[in-house]
This record gives C-alpha cells, sequence and structure tokens, in this order.
C-alpha cells in the first residue's frame, strides 16, 4: 500500500456562493464519495477556499513580500487536499476518476526522512 | 480556531539538483520547524509531495474523466507541500507562513463545516 495525495482540482466554481442547482448536486455527490471512500482515507485534509481569499508570502528572492493571491494564476486551482492509502497508482488513477468534481491531481506522499 | 492551508510552493528543478550534503542542510531548520509546530498544536497535518514530474492528473473532459501524465499545470513552481495549521486568524497564519524556512508559501483559510 502506498500513501497519494489527491489535489482536488476546481475550474472556477465556488461552492460556497451562490451554486448552480448543477453545481450544488456536485457538491452533494463530493459529500457522497468522501462516505463511500472513508475506509481508505487516512486524512481527510481539508477544503480551502476559493483562490481570491489566498495570501503568499514570497522570500525565496531574498526579501519578504506578502501578495494578495494565489501563487499561480490560473482557469484551475487546488480546491482541497486529502490523502488516501491505496495499493497502487494504478488503483488510485480509477478512484480518481470516480472524482464527482473537475478534476483531481495524484502525487505519492514522501515519507519522512531519516532523524540523524 | 480557524484552519488554514500553507502550500509549501517547491522549485523542483532546485531541489532536484542538490547534492545529499546540501539537502540535509535544506531540510535540517524544515524538521526543526515542523517538530516544533507539531509540538506546540500549531501544525495538526502536512506531507511532504513527490515531484511534480510524478504526477498524474486525472480531470473531466466534455464530461468524461481523461488521464495524464504530470501536473494540472506545468509550471517551474510547484505544490511541494502542505501543512494545516489551527490559529486565531490569517495575520497569525501569515506569521507562521514567514517562519516556514523552505522558501515561498500560500495561504488559505479553509472551509469548514
Amino acid at each position: 500500500m502506498s500513501k497519494y495525495a489527491f489535489l482536488f482540482l476546481d475550474d472556477g466554481v465556488d461552492y460556497q456562493r451562490d451554486p448552480t442547482p448543477e453545481q450544488q448536486k456536485v457538491y452533494a455527490d463530493i459529500f457522497r464519495w468522501f462516505e463511500a471512500n472513508g475506509s481508505k482515507i487516512v486524512d481527510g485534509g481539508a477544503e480551502l477556499q476559493p483562490t481570491h481569499t489566498a495570501t503568499t508570502i514570497r522570500q525565496s528572492t531574498g526579501k519578504l513580500t506578502v501578495i494578495d493571491g494565489p501563487f499561480i494564476e490560473s482557469k484551475e486551482s487546488v480546491g482541497g487536499v486529502s490523502i488516501l492509502e491505496l495499493p497502487d497508482r494504478a488503483a488510485a488513477i480509477e478512484l480518481a476518476k470516480t472524482w464527482p468534481g473537475h478534476g483531481v491531481e495524484i502525487r505519492e506522499i514522501v515519507p519522512p526522512r531519516p532523524r540523524d | 480556531m480557524p484552519r488554514y492551508m500553507l502550500t509549501f510552493i517547491s522549485h523542483d528543478e532546485w531541489w532536484e539538483k542538490q547534492t545529499e550534503e546540501s539537502l540535509k542542510q535544506a531540510y535540517a531548520p524544515i524538521m526543526s520547524w515542523w517538530d516544533e509546530l507539531v509540538r506546540t498544536g500549531v501544525v495538526k497535518s502536512g506531507e511532504q509531495l513527490a515531484p511534480q514530474r510524478t504526477a498524474t492528473t486525472v480531470r473531466r473532459v466534455n464530461g468524461t474523466m481523461k488521464v495524464t501524465d504530470g501536473p494540472f499545470i506545468e509550471s517551474k513552481e510547484s505544490v511541494g507541500g502542505y501543512a494545516i495549521i489551527d490559529v486565531t486568524d490569517l495575520d497569525k497564519a501569515i506569521a507562521v507562513a514567514k517562519s516556514w524556512p523552505g522558501g515561498d508559501v500560500e495561504v488559505r483559510p479553509v472551509v469548514e463545516h
């Protein structure tokens, strides 16, 4: 078994504000998806507020700056994350195909580094 | 208390160029940061993600789920990991993000149900 991060992708729908009936149905299906797959979820992670609520802190440039907005502007963004334990990547892909929302980026988890 | 997610922004190219010795040096302050914030109850959970070149993306295209190799967006910067923190407000979350020794960070509030 391996642990995979599911980065749930948004395509700009704000489910928290004035969702259409179709979007409400997707949101309800997402709740059911989490219920149905509860045994595979090792960390429920989080659902994120839309990207317009993001703040980005940059210091890699050598100067610390705080900027309103996400680190990358694009139509698609990460709307949430959960950690799932699954036999392999093929199983992760099959499960991601059942996600009722827009999409999923699948990434394996890096195990913690050994302590000296 | 409200929760916020810190998204750690990775320049994979840089990380993959490092020797084991320089990786050790880069990770040391990150591991201390992590240990301290877990101990004080600020960090609730989090993970480091494998580099974005290992990603698989599954997304809905014209109603069907399509599988593609690679991340959802190609960029020098990618999601390298995350931490979910529990703090009083956004200012505090930004202060925690500023103390991250691993580079740039995006902070976003978590939806509570």
